[in-house]
């Protein structure tokens, strides 16, 4: 949808110009209106070139309780779970070796800003 | 201007071209008399429409020239209304949420809402400062007073919760208030810069409109966190106080409760030097009173302790990389006076040098949930601790190790 309305954009635009160009060319009093029309066209084909997508509403990135193994190196990510926090030390035992697990980090990964600034 | 040379053309077809080509007119004007047929630049041609034109010309110009800035002004207000639309919708869901977090514990919907909007607009009075002796005591009594109303009305508005629920339903309140507080004052500056047409109220509001967005968008983000107990990202400190902890055998059962009010510490041994870590108590939300806390522990410990090492989350710089730990000298705490103050007046009565590593984060992340980015900054920082301790401090000293930050998450 978005290329579709950019390309008719372009072309709006384009037909626009030509028609403004020709407009100016004329000698006749129908320049006006060519112009006019001209004018208008391009002003529609810019308004739909430039007319982003209404802005979507982006979730947050979903929060994620890192649990790791006292003992060996046994590590499991899951979903938050109200009641988490950073070095609670979790019920079930480790699923290798037994022993107790603790969550080492509740936390988000955040999407990195797509914008660079070179400076 | 155009009559004034031998031009057969009526004016406006020329007022364009000399306009533009005001250097080169002669040299236009005449190679147009020797092509008369050709007419570049111009709308129509030699009729009656171009009188028309020219005096709808002028008349845009004096229309601008007079009513230029009252049309900008009208498009700054249409500017500011869209942004108080977000800040009215961001502070209208922010209260939903506290209301749905407050109705699981104990009062209905409608009672909640009645309550909470009642306590919505709770301020505080700074105290004068044209009497500036002993303002800090002044304040810390009030914000003392606040905190005390604050849990007062927790306690009141959900009696089934209890402990470090009460301190996440404390900052939930919090940042609905803000959030309430934003839009009201932009509303304030709107409806009154509409009202008188002050160019001052409306051009004020929205050159600061960008940074109150950013702000509220910040804090909006952030009551999820709040309302669940997830750890946000100004945290860091009092986890770095209590891994660093850890790895020398303190236990949440090693901690020593209240050297102030809601702070805490660990004594560990590190290298033949002791080291008190101090942060506030969690997993529940709060700042605790760590200025304090340090200072109790400077009078308790007294001449034995010969540093003090503040950790805390630091606003970065647009352009810095987030998580990026820095180190520097003075009390990194960013309460409003009293407990920096105390841990100053500490340092400098005891003579004992004051230093302070901090982690670089944005709003967003500060208050917002925990980002990976700044929870892997944890070993830096402990090492960094690790070489504060070794290189400026000898064996048999002590040292305070003081976390700030917000606990929501963070257990012993
Ligand atoms: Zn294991």
């Amino acid at each position: 949808m978005g290329l579709i309305s950019k390309l008719i954009g372009i072309a709006l635009a384009a037909v626009g110009f030509v028609l403004l160009f020709f407009g100016m060319n004329d000698t006749s009093t129908m320049s006006y209106v060519y112009s006019f029309l001209g004018l208008l066209v391009m002003a529609i084909g810019f308004a739909l070139l430039t007319a982003g997508k209404p802005k979507e509403e982006k979730l947050p990135p979903p929060t994620i309780t890192e649990i790791r193994c006292n003992n060996c190196d046994f590590k499991e990510i899951r979903d938050f779970k109200k009641g988490d926090y950073i070095l609670k030390t979790v019920e079930e035992a480790c699923p290798k070796c037994q022993t107790g697990m603790t969550i080492e980090g509740v936390y988000m990964i955040r999407e990195e800003p797509k914008k660079k600034y070179n400076v | 201007m155009c009559t004034a040379r031998a031009c057969d053309k009526p004016m406006s077809c020329h007022i364009l071209l000399l306009m533009i080509f005001e250097n080169v007119e002669i040299e236009a004007i005449k190679r147009i008399q020797n092509a008369e047929d050709l007419i570049f630049m111009q709308i129509g041609a030699t009729d009656e429409f171009s009188g028309i034109i020219q005096i709808a010309f002028f008349a845009f110009m004096m229309l601008f020239m007079l009513y230029g800035a009252k049309f900008q002004l009208w498009q700054f207000l249409k500017q500011i209304e869209v942004g108080l639309a977000e800040m009215k919708r961001m502070f209208v869901k922010s209260r939903q949420t506290a209301i749905e977090t407050f109705k699981e514990y104990g009062h209905s919907e409608e009672e909640v809402a009645k309550e909470l909007d009642q306590f919505m607009d709770y301020f505080t009075i700074m105290p004068v400062d044209l009497d500036p002796a002993g303002i800090l005591k002044r304040l810390d009594h009030l914000l003392d007073v606040r905190r005390d109303r604050f849990q007062e009305f927790v306690a009141d508005l959900a009696p089934e919760s209890s402990g470090s629920m009460n301190q996440n339903l404390e900052n939930t309140l919090e940042v609905t208030q803000v959030l309430g507080l934003i839009y009201r004052i932009v509303r304030h500056f709107y409806i009154l810069g509409k009202k008188t047409g002050s160019q001052i109220m409306i051009m004020q509001i929205h050159m600061l409109m960008p940074e109150l967005l950013r702000l509220a968008k910040a804090y909006f983000d952030a009551i999820g966190a709040f309302s669940q107990g997830k750890p946000i990202g100004d945290g860091i400190g009092p986890l770095v106080i209590t891994k660093f902890a850890r790895e020398f055998g303190a236990t949440p059962e090693s901690y020593t409760h209240e050297i102030s009010k809601e702070v805490g510490y660990y004594t560990v041994e590190t290298e033949g030097r002791t080291v008190y870590a101090l942060r506030a108590t969690g997993p529940g939300g709060t700042v605790g009173k760590p200025g304090f806390g340090v200072k109790n522990l400077m009078e308790k410990h007294g001449k034995k302790i010969s540093r003090i090492i503040t950790i805390d989350a630091a606003l970065k710089f647009e352009g810095e990389e987030l998580g990026r730990v820095a180190e520097g000298t003075g009390a990194a705490i960013g309460d409003p006076g009293p407990e920096k103050f105390a841990i100053e007046q500490a340092a400098t009565e005891y003579g004992i040098g004051i230093e302070a590593i901090v982690i670089k984060e944005d709003e967003a992340t500060a208050v917002g949930v925990m980002d990976k980015k700044i929870l892997d900054t944890v070993p830096e920082v402990i090492e960094r601790i690790k070489s504060v301790i070794l290189k400026r401090t000898n064996p048999g000293e002590s040292v305070i190790l003081a976390g700030i930050g917000n606990t929501i998450g963070i257990g012993l």
